[in-house]
């Protein structure tokens, strides 16, 4: 799920770009500071990836925890 | 698969404000008028780049420069050169009402693909005494038949631009932060009257979450900044008072690290807790109306309304707040599930 999750967001982070920077009839997106919303997106992003490893090596810990004790 | 289902919402709810709020084009603007000054009684002759805009592709091309509600010039002739260019030939009346010696005219122009679309201040024009009066040139009336523009669109604001969009992630961002700091707050209050420890490990979750999204907001505030305000911080109270708060809300997180007495550490949080939150209301809500603001809402400015949010903006815009809070809620979920895990082995090993 975390992984497809990651895959879909990733693809979309690329694919809108890209798709923006193809339509030459009108530069839109490339002048119209459309990468600064394509920053703050990323920015989210990164954000919750850090925020799952985190989470990820705590629990880690806490398995290493239980396991030990068995 | 139940129990699951306000996740998925709040994916598929996020997904949807992505998807939506960058695919959707902005309306036409105007992004730049050649030459921006020019003489009354001329013959004006200005090149315009527009955005998002189709001059050669629609029929009823107008253009206009405005004075005031009544004084208005029509554009004589317009050469299409390029969708997004084209030239507009004015004749600049030698008279001007009022007594200023450079004088704003707005640039105002029409067509029925992109409605009707203005830039404030786009010629200043510089009144020449010595030419004889001549007042007819003068348009005077308010225009006719203007158009709107087709289809679903984002309103084009100059300075802001695409970067609109940005409304849906950082503005959303801090109104899922509120409601999780509210929810952390209830479990402090909570806690602090039944003293059980499940309502310390809720608010702490609810209050860790809240706290990122916090700092999101300030990093995609800062990015924002940087390409409209041109700075990534600016000594805008409101962008300060922030900060102070978050400072406040960062030494809650030292403080819960700080002891390993668990009973005395949910109880001095839990009281923090609630005073961080009676700091940040004053500090968010009211100093930053009290002064000048570049923030819209603030400093005598109406709040979030009219161009700055409106209703296409506001179809993607709440809900991105709904999906932001699902996905808080998940990720504080998370926590409180490790964190009850963490307290069952440790009762456990006693």
């Amino acid at each position: 799920m975390k992984k497809f999750l990651s895959l879909t967001l990733i693809h979309i982070l690329w694919i809108v770009p890209a798709k923006a920077q193809g339509d030459s009839l009108d530069f839109l997106r490339s002048t119209g500071k459309i990468y600064s919303v394509v920053a703050v997106i990323a920015v989210i992003f990164i954000g919750i990836t850090i925020f799952l490893y985190r989470l990820d090596r705590k629990l880690t810990k806490l398995e290493n925890q239980i396991n030990n004790e068995q | 698969m139940r129990g699951y289902w306000w996740k998925f919402a709040g994916v598929l709810i996020f997904l949807y404000v992505l998807i939506g709020g960058m695919t959707i084009p902005t309306k036409a603007g105007i992004i730049s008028v050649i030459p921006g000054n020019a003489l009354s009684g001329e013959s004006l002759n200005l090149m315009i780049t527009g955005y998002n805009t189709h001059f050669t592709e629609c029929t009823e091309l107008r253009a206009w420069l405005k004075l005031d509600s009544v004084h208005v010039v029509k554009s004589k002739t317009i050469k299409k050169i390029s969708e997004r260019t084209a030239e507009f030939l004015f004749h600049i009346p030698s008279v001007f009402p009022g007594k200023d010696k450079v004088q704003p005219l707005t640039l105002i122009i029409d067509n029925e693909i992109d409605g009707v679309f203005v830039q404030p201040n786009a010629v200043f024009i510089t009144v020449n005494d010595s030419i004889a009066p001549d007042s007819s040139d003068w348009l005077l009336g308010s225009l006719e038949n203007l158009h709107e523009a087709k289809g679903t669109k984002f309103p084009f604001r100059n300075i802001l631009n695409e970067t609109i969009r940005n409304t849906f992630f950082h503005v959303a961002l801090w109104f899922a932060m509120f409601v999780l700091l509210i929810l952390g707050v209830y479990h402090a209050i909570q806690y602090l009257i039944t003293r059980e420890y499940d309502h310390d490990i809720l608010s702490s979750s609810y209050h860790r979450i809240a706290i990122m999204y916090g700092i999101f907001g300030l990093i995609t505030g800062s990015v924002w900044a940087k390409f409209t305000w041109n700075t990534f911080w600016t000594t805008d109270v409101k962008l300060n008072m922030t900060a102070v708060a978050m400072l406040i809300y960062l030494a809650y997180l030292v403080l819960r690290g700080s002891s390993s007495d668990y009973d005395r550490r949910a109880k001095i949080s839990a009281s923090y807790a609630i005073f961080a939150f009676l700091a940040l209301i004053p500090l968010v809500f009211v100093i930053p109306r009290l002064t000048d603001s570049l923030h819209p809402g603030n400093g005598g400015n109406p709040a979030l309304g009219g161009e700055d949010l409106d209703h296409t903006l506001r179809l993607f815009f709440y809900p991105s707040i709904i999906a932001l809070i699902l996905l808080g809620l998940w990720m504080s979920e998370l926590l409180t599930r490790y964190e009850r895990l963490k307290e069952k082995i440790l009762l456990k090993n006693q």
